[in-house]
C-alpha cells in the first residue's frame, strides 16, 4: 500500500520527519518497505529569467544568457537552445546542480565564455507535455506564466517534496489499505486527533435518483449491501491537477475524471467504486445475482470470460454488466460520450470474490481490496466522498437521494475481558490507564469497571474478536521492548528428548559420515521423465506417483516415489564439475500414492540412499557400507541377485531380510550412467528406513570369550563359476555347526587349463573353537567331512 | 702367572675395543670365555699350578672373567643399540605426509543448524514433532484459523496436490495434529520440510523449517521472549540479544517477528544485517485461543506460544552462505566444508 505524506496529512497533523514517522508505523506493526521521495532526484535547479541575450563572439550556435535568480548578481549561461528570448521564465540548473536524469551540471566554459549552469529542456527534467505544458517542445522548458517568485527551487513549484511511504498492510488490518486507515494508525502513535474526509455537495434537487437507476440486490449473502447514487450533465475529461498528482504519486494512471474519482476514493476511503453509464443499463436498473452457469462476459480487458452460479454479477435487465467486485463490462464503462453516471459503492464477500477472482484468473485493484474485506460502513463515506469530488470540481450535478440496499444491521461487536486477562496473556503488568489510552485511542471504545474490560469494536476493526487480540493492540502500541524475558516460570516440566526412531536417523547420519559419506539435500519433487530415464517397466509400481496440480514446471511436477532418480543426478552433477570422486547420501521420504483412494493421504516412507564414484571404488565400497550400516542395527541380510532396470545386470543385488526386501545396491546401468553423460562408474544403494526401524535389534548382549585355544583350517574347492560365494559359506557354516565359529573366503583362483573351463578354485579358511574345552583334531576332522560331503552334494564341489 | 692374566685382561679389552659388530664381539666372547678359550685354558692348566697358589690363581681367573664378561656384555649391549637404531634410521618415513584414513564425510549445513536447534530445544524439556509433509488443508490451514478463501492464505503460496490436500507450507500443520492427541502440558520441536512455489537466490520451493510449541498452564508473552533469548544466546554467543516486533500470523495472537543481534557484527551494523544490526530469523506468538479451541484444547485454562523459523536461513546467516540455492546444489567441494 503506497500512500503519500501530503495525504496522510489531509487527515492528521504530523509534526515528525518521514524517517521517524516510518520507525514509529514498524514499531506498530506496519513494515515500511520503502520510502520515496520525489523531490530526491532533483536538486538546485531554480526558476530563472533571461534578463539579457547575446551572441557568442566564437560561436553561431551558441547564446550568452544573463539570468536572473532573484539575487544580486546574474549567473551566465551559454545555451544552445534556439527558442529562448529575453524576458523568458526558464529552469535554471545551477552550479552543482543534479538533473532527474542523473547528470551533474557543473561551472564551466563553452568556447572559452564562462558558463555557471545550464537552461534546461523538458526531457532533461524528465517531464512530458503532460506533466507540464510546454515540457515537450524541441528545446528549453519555458515557464512563462509561473507566479513563483524568482530563485525557487523547481521541486517547490512541482511540488515535489512529498514523500511516499510503501507500506506493507497485514492480512488482519483490513482497514489500512486506504490513506483514512494509515492515518487512523498514524493519529493513534502520534496522539493526534483524527480529522475525516470532508463531505459537503450541492445536490439537484429536480433529478431524483430513483429517475436514474433502481437496484435490487437478490443475492443478499454475497453482498450485503449495495448503495448506488446518479451524477447527470456529466462532462468527461481530465481530471483537476491535484487529483492527478495523488493517483500518480500512489502509482496509478489518471484515466478520466470519472473514473479517477473511483480510483481516488478507493486509495482514500478504501472503498472500490464503480460508476456504470447510465445508458448502458437496459431498463435502468441493476440486479444483484449469482451468475447462471455458462453466462458470458467481455471485460474491460477485452476478454471474454465464462462465469458460473457461485459466482456474483451486477445485470441490468437483460445482461451482466459487471463480474461484481471484480472488474467492469467492456461498455458498461465510462466513455467520451457519456452524460449520466450511477455510481456503484458496495460491500462484496472478501471469500466469494477471491474465489471468482482465482477462477476467472482476473484480478484487478477492486478484487485485490475486496479480498482483503471491507466493513459495512465504507460504502456510505465512499460514496459522499466521491459525490462531493463531483459537487467541488463540477464535473457533473449530483442527483436527488441515494439508493442503499443494507440486507443486515449494521452492528458493533462487544469484547468484554479483563485487565488480568490482558496482563496474564503479556506477562507483565501494564497500568490500567495505559490500556484505556491506547484502546480508546484506536476507537476502541473501551470501559474498565471493577477489572471488567469492555470494549466496543468500530466496524472497520472486525478483526478483534478476543482478548488476544486486545492484548496484542495493547503491546503494540505499548511497545515491545516492555517484555522482560522469563524462561517458562508458570509452566510445568516436561520431560523431552528424541525417540527410537528419530534416534535412529541420527545413527545412519553418523555412519555415513563415518563412512567418508557427504549428506547431500534435493528436492521432493522430480520430473516424470525419471522414470523412463531409469528405463522402469510400464508397470512398475513406482511409476505411480503422487502429482502437482500447478507445479513450477515439468520437471519438479511428481512427488519422488525412489530417492534413486535424485543420488545419480547429484553423483552425476558432481562428476561433470571434474569432482574425482565423491561419495554421498541422503536420508528423505519417497511418496507412495494411497492404494484405495486419491482423496487420501499418501504413505510417507523414510528411505535412505547412497551412492559414489571415483577409481577407489566398486560394488564392494558400496556394499561395506551397507553391511556397516547393518550390521550396526543388528540385522543379518542376504544379498540376492536381481534384475534392476536401472542397474548393472551382474553388478547388482537386493537386500533381503527374512522374506522381505529391505532394499537394493548396485552399480549404475551403463545407459542409465550414460544419459547422464558420465563416463565413470557409479554405484548407488537404497534402504527403506522405516523397515529398518522395525526389524532393527540392539539388543547388545554379553557372550563368553573362549579361553581355549581355537583350531584353525584351510580347504579349497572347485565349483562352477556360477556358484556364488555366499550360498558356498551358508553351506560351509550349515556343515560346520556350533564348532565352527568362523568361516572366510581367502582366495579365488581361476585357470582354465588347470581347473576346466568355468570353473573357479575358491579357498576357505575355518576356525573351530568351543567355549568350555579343547576340541579334539578328530571333532574337526569329522566336522570338515560333512562340510565337504555337503559342498560335494550341494554344488559338485571338488576338494583340490 | 699374575701378569699372564693381566695380560690376557689387557688383550682382551682391546679386542673388546676393536669389535664393532655383535659378531665381531662374539668371536671375542669365544675367544676369551668359549670352551677353549683361553681364560679357560688357563684354568686347565691349573694342574701345573702349585697346590698353594692354586687358590690364588682360581681367584684371578675368576675375577678376570668377571671382568671380560661385564665389558663383553656391555660392548653387545651397545652393539644391539646401535644396530637398532641404524635399522630404524634406514626405515624413516616423512613424517609429513598424509596419514592413512577413511576420510569422514560431512552432515549437510542445514542438517547441522537443524540439530543444533533441536538440541538446544530437547535439552529445555521439549520432545520431537513430527507429521506428514503431504497434508490436509484442515491442518495446515483451517484449524490454524485460517479458512478457505481467507486473505491469510496468499501470504503463502501453495503447492496443490488436490482441493484438500496440499504440501505443506509450514510446519505449523504440525502444532494442530500434536494439539488434538496430546493432552498440556505440550512442549514439541519439530523439524521438517515445507514447500512453496517460490524460486530465487533468498527462496527455494523446498525448504525445511522448524516449529516450536508450548501449551501449559500460566505461560506468557514474557516466557516466549526468554525461550527465544535462550535459544539465540545457545545458537549465536551469549551476547545475543532478542527483539520483538509486531506482525500478524493467523495462528497467533499477538503475533511477532523475531529478530536477533547480528551474530557477524554483534550489532553495529554490517552487510549481512543491512546496516541495521538486527537480523530476522523467527515467526511467534502467543497461540490464538480460536486455534486451541480447533484443537480441542481449552482456551481458559491453557495458553500456547508457538515459533518457527526457516533452516536454510539460519544456516546461511550462521556460515556465510550468500545464495540459498548453493545449497541445493551438493557439489561435494561446498559440502566437505562441512566436516
Amino acid at each position: 500500500m503506497k500512500v503519500s505524506l501530503s495525504w496522510l496529512k489531509d487527515f492528521v497533523d504530523i509534526d515528525v520527519t518521514v524517517e521517524e514517522l516510518a520507525d514509529k508505523l514498524v514499531g506498530a506493526g506496519f513494515e515500511v518497505e520503502e520510502i520515496i521521495r520525489s523531490g530526491e532526484n532533483m536538486k538546485n535547479v531554480v526558476l530563472g529569467k533571461i534578463v539579457k541575450l547575446e551572441k557568442h563572439p566564437d560561436a553561431d550556435k551558441l547564446q550568452i544568457c544573463q539570468i536572473d535568480i532573484g539575487k544580486k548578481d546574474m549567473v551566465q549561461i551559454v545555451t544552445g537552445a534556439q527558442n529562448v528570448s529575453e524576458g523568458d521564465l526558464v529552469p535554471t540548473a545551477l552550479h552543482n546542480s543534479l538533473l532527474p536524469t542523473g547528470q551533474v551540471i557543473k561551472r564551466g566554459k563553452l568556447r572559452g565564455v564562462a558558463s555557471d549552469g545550464m537552461l534546461c529542456s523538458g526531457e532533461e527534467l524528465k517531464l512530458s507535455e503532460e506533466d507540464y505544458k510546454g515540457a515537450g517542445v524541441y528545446g528549453i522548458m519555458l515557464m512563462n506564466g509561473e507566479k513563483f517568485p524568482l530563485g525557487t527551487d523547481l521541486n517547490e513549484i512541482f511540488d515535489n517534496n512529498d514523500a511516499i511511504l510503501d507500506i506493507s498492510v497485514t492480512a488482519n488490518r483490513a482497514d489500512c489499505n486506504s490513506v483514512l486507515g494509515i492515518a487512523r494508525e498514524i493519529a493513534t502513535i502520534l496522539k493526534k486527533p483524527l480529522r475525516m474526509p470532508y463531505i459537503g455537495f450541492n445536490v439537484n434537487k429536480k433529478v431524483k435518483v430513483g429517475e436514474i437507476v433502481d437496484v435490487e440486490v437478490k443475492d443478499a449473502d454475497l453482498c450485503p449491501r449495495y448503495m448506488a447514487a446518479g451524477v447527470t450533465d456529466i462532462k468527461i475529461g481530465e481530471s483537476a491537477e491535484d487529483i492527478k498528482k495523488r493517483l500518480k504519486s500512489v502509482g496509478l494512471k489518471p484515466i478520466n475524471n470519472i473514473v479517477d474519482i473511483t480510483n481516488y476514493i478507493r486509495v482514500e476511503i478504501g472503498q472500490p467504486m464503480h460508476a456504470f453509464d447510465k445508458e448502458y443499463l437496459q431498463g435502468g436498473k441493476i440486479v444483484v445475482r449469482r451468475a447462471k452457469n455458462g453466462e458470458k462476459i467481455v471485460a474491460l480487458d477485452e476478454k471474454e470470460y465464462v462465469l458460473n452460479d457461485s459466482m456474483l454479477v451486477i445485470c441490468d435487465e437483460s445482461k451482466p454488466c459487471a463480474v461484481g467486485g471484480v472488474m467492469g463490462g467492456l461498455d458498461s464503462g465510462i466513455n467520451e460520450a457519456t452524460k449520466t453516471i450511477v455510481f456503484e459503492s458496495a460491500k462484496f464477500m472478501r471469500d466469494n470474490i477471491r474465489r471468482t477472482s482465482r477462477t476467472l484468473n482476473l484480478r484487478s485493484d477492486s478484487s485485490f481490496r475486496y479480498e482483503r474485506g471491507i466493513d459495512l460502513d465504507s460504502q456510505r463515506l465512499g460514496l459522499m466522498r466521491a459525490l462531493t469530488l463531483i459537487d467541488k470540481y463540477g464535473y457533473g450535478k449530483v442527483a436527488d437521494g441515494v439508493i442503499d440496499r443494507l440486507a443486515q444491521e449494521i452492528t458493533t461487536k462487544t469484547v468484554v475481558t479483563s485487565v488480568e486477562e490482558i496482563n496474564g496473556i503479556l506477562g507483565i503488568q501494564v497500568p490500567d490507564d495505559v490500556i484505556l489510552d491506547i484502546l480508546n485511542g484506536l476507537q476502541i471504545e473501551s470501559k474498565l469497571e471493577n477489572g471488567v474490560l469492555t470494549c466496543v469494536c468500530p466496524a472497520f476493526r472486525d478483526d478483534i474478536e478476543n482478548a488476544n487480540d486486545l492484548a496484542e493492540e495493547v503491546i503494540r502500541l505499548y511497545g515491545y521492548d516492555k517484555i522482560i524475558g522469563t524462561l517458562l516460570v508458570g509452566g510445568n516440566q516436561t520431560l523431552g528428548g528424541k525417540n527410537a526412531r528419530e534416534k535412529n536417523s541420527d545413527i545412519i547420519k553418523e555412519i555415513c559420515v563415518s563412512q567418508g559419506m557427504s549428506e547431500t539435500l534435493t528436492y521432493s519433487f522430480t520430473t516424470p521423465k525419471c522414470f523412463d530415464i531409469l528405463k522402469m517397466d510400464e508397470n512398475d509400481c513406482r511409476r505411480k506417483c503422487v502429482k502437482l496440480l500447478k507445479p513450477l514446471g515439468e520437471d519438479l511436477s511428481v512427488m519422488r516415489t525412489t530417492l534413486a532418480y535424485s543420488m545419480i543426478s547429484m553423483l552425476a552433477s558432481n562428476n561433470l564439475k571434474s569432482n574425482r570422486n565423491a561419495r554421498l547420501f541422503e536420508l528423505a521420504n519417497v511418496y507412495i500414492p494411497n492404494a484405495t483412494s486419491q482423496n487420501e493421504l499418501p504413505d510417507e516412507i523414510s528411505s535412505l540412499v547412497l551412492g559414489c564414484y571415483g577409481e577407489n571404488e566398486d560394488f564392494f565400497t558400496m556394499k561395506g557400507i551397507v553391511e556397516v550400516i547393518l550390521k550396526k542395527f543388528g540385522i543379518k541380510a542376504e544379498y540376492r541377485r536381481v534384475d534392476m532396470t536401472y542397474l548393472h545386470k551382474g553388478r547388482c543385488a537386493e537386500i533381503v531380510v527374512g522374506n522381505e526386501c529391505l532394499g537394493y545396491l548396485g552399480e549404475v546401468h551403463p545407459e542409465v550412467a550414460n544419459y547422464f553423460d558420465v563416463a565413470d562408474r557409479m554405484y548407488i544403494a537404497e534402504i527403506s528406513v522405516d523397515m529398518l526401524n522395525e526389524i532393527a535389534d540392539f539388543g547388545y548382549k554379553f557372550n563368553p570369550i573362549s579361553s581355549y585355544p581355537p583350531i584353525e583350517r584351510d580347504i579349497a574347492i572347485v565349483v562352477d563359476e556360477s556358484v556364488l560365494a555366499g550360498d558356498l559359506l551358508k553351506c560351509v557354516r550349515n556343515g560346520g555347526g556350533n564348532l565352527l565359529v568362523d568361516a572366510k573366503i581367502f582366495d579365488i583362483y581361476r585357470n582354465e587349463s588347470v581347473l576346466g573351463k568355468d570353473k573357479k578354485s575358491v579357498a576357505i579358511n575355518l576356525v573351530f573353537r568351543l567355549a568350555d574345552r579343547t576340541l579334539t583334531d578328530d571333532e574337526v576332522n569329522s566336522k570338515i567331512n560333512r562340510i565337504l560331503n555337503k559342498l560335494i552334494g550341494e554344488f559338485g564341489a571338488v576338494q583340490r | 702367572m699374575k701378569e699372564k692374566i693381566a695380560k690376557i685382561i689387557e688383550q682382551a679389552k682391546l679386542a673388546i675395543e676393536q669389535s664393532d659388530t655383535l659378531a665381531l664381539i662374539n668371536n671375542v666372547k669365544v675367544k676369551f670365555l668359549g670352551k677353549n678359550g683361553e681364560l679357560t685354558q688357563l684354568l686347565r692348566g691349573m694342574k701345573d699350578v702349585p697346590q698353594e697358589e692354586r687358590p690364588m690363581v682360581g681367584k684371578y681367573v675368576n675375577e678376570a672373567r668377571d671382568v671380560i664378561t661385564q665389558l663383553t656384555e656391555e660392548k653387545t649391549k651397545q652393539l644391539a643399540q646401535a644396530e637398532i637404531d641404524e635399522k630404524m634410521m634406514k626405515e624413516s618415513v616423512d613424517i609429513t605426509l598424509d596419514g592413512k584414513k577413511t576420510e569422514r564425510g560431512s552432515l549437510h549445513p542445514c542438517t547441522l543448524v537443524a540439530n543444533e536447534i533441536v538440541e538446544i530445544f530437547t535439552s529445555l524439556g521439549f520432545t520431537l514433532g513430527q507429521g506428514p509433509e503431504i497434508e490436509l488443508d484442515k491442518f495446515c490451514f483451517q484449524m490454524l484459523n485460517i479458512p478457505p478463501d481467507h486473505p491469510a492464505r496468499d501470504m503463502q503460496d501453495t503447492f496443490y496436490i488436490t482441493d484438500d490436500i496440499l504440501l505443506r507450507t509450514h510446519t505449523s500443520s504440525v502444532q494442530a495434529r500434536t494439539m488434538l492427541n496430546t493432552k498440556p502440558p505440550i512442549r514439541i520441536i519439530c523439524p521438517g520440510k515445507v514447500y512453496r512455489p517460490d524460486d530465487d537466490a533468498t527462496h527455494s520451493p523446498m525448504f525445511q523449517q522448524i516449529e516450536g510449541l508450548v501449551v501449559d498452564e500460566k505461560v506468557t508473552l514474557c516466557d516466549l521472549k526468554g525461550l527465544l533469548e535462550t535459544f539465540a544466546k545457545r545458537l549465536f554467543d551469549s551476547n545475543t540479544k532478542v527483539r520483538f516486533r509486531p506482525s500478524f500470523f493467523p495462528f497467533t495472537e499477538p503475533s511477532v517477528e523475531v529478530d536477533l543481534t547480528c551474530s557477524v557484527c554483534h550489532g553495529k551494523g554490517c552487510r549481512i544485517c543491512k546496516g541495521t544490526g538486527w537480523i530476522e530469523i523467527l515467526g511467534a506468538g502467543v497461540v490464538n485461543p480460536k486455534v486451541l479451541e480447533n484443537c480441542s484444547i481449552d482456551s481458559k485454562k491453557y495458553k500456547g506460544l508457538a515459533f518457527g523459523m526457516g533452516v536454510e536461513r539460519v544456516a546461511m546467516i550462521k556460515y556465510g552462505i550468500p545464495d540459498m540455492r548453493i545449497l541445493f546444489e551438493n557439489d561435494v567441494r561446498f559440502l566437505k566444508d562441512f566436516k
